[in-house]
């Protein structure tokens, strides 16, 4: 008798997910800070908001990625955005 | 006279290892941080100290309310002390549930000089399933830590 352990997996597709550290990025090397993949139902504040805890940063992330988000309300799910 | 083959060969041995420190069939050494060989030392120095889980950040990034414990509406914080000093290192997290699935992976490339805390964090909006967890760091490709964690329900 198999035991009622048959349960369909979690989704961890929303799981939200962010990090800063007291090191400075190597960005003026050309390196890249942290980096976050857009998910679907993501928004600039969204994103501004589990990685600075303030949504009204999202600024800081349109201008650290204005070569890729030309409409500060459009970005695409797989999108990889620089996070300074 | 007798040439003793072994003998010889223990010693070519020996003269071989002053020079290239071969020889080392046990107790294997490597550098535990080592990067990809053959590029920039970049990272060479930097070491993980400690891994730290809780629900909350002090200003310096560490952890200030230290748990292993979570509900499953909690964010959860991994703050990750590093020592040493690197033009350039990459920290990574996984962090993984129970059944193996991989719940979030994130990178941090740091220019590190002397101790840094780096904090990764995850949160779910409609909650993490209660369970058995672990969070893997690693500097530059390569497994530095491992923390276990659970969520509960209560």
């Amino acid at each position: 008798m198999a035991d009622d352990k048959k349960q369909s997996r979690p989704d961890f597709s929303n799981v939200q997910s962010g990090s800063s550290s007291t090191a400075p990025s190597p960005a003026q090397d050309g390196g890249a800070g942290a980096t976050y993949v857009v998910k679907p139902g993501d928004s600039l504040s969204k994103i501004a908001r589990h990685h600075y805890g303030d949504a009204g940063q999202w600024h800081k992330i349109y201008e650290a990625n204005k070569d890729r988000i030309h409409d500060p309300d459009h970005i695409e799910p797989g999108w990889t955005l620089r996070l300074p | 006279m007798r040439f003793d083959h072994r003998a010889a060969a223990v010693a070519l041995c020996l003269t071989v290892a002053a020079f290239t420190g071969a020889c080392q069939k046990n107790g294997t050494q490597t550098s535990s941080t080592s990067g990809t060989e053959g590029t920039t030392p970049s990272a060479q120095g930097v070491q993980v100290a400690r891994v730290d889980l809780g629900t909350s950040l002090a200003n310096d990034n560490t952890v200030a309310t230290q748990t292993n414990t979570f509900l499953p509406n909690q964010t959860i914080y991994a703050s990750v002390v590093t020592n040493g000093s690197a033009p350039s290192a990459e920290l990574k997290t996984r962090f993984t549930y129970q059944d193996g699935q991989v719940v979030d992976e994130s990178t941090r490339t740091i220019a590190p000089s002397g101790q840094a805390v780096t904090e990764f964090h995850v949160s779910k909006p409609d909650g993490f399933p209660v369970g058995k967890y672990k969070v893997e760091v690693f500097v530059n490709g390569t497994s530095a830590a491992t923390k276990e964690f659970e969520v509960k329900s209560t």
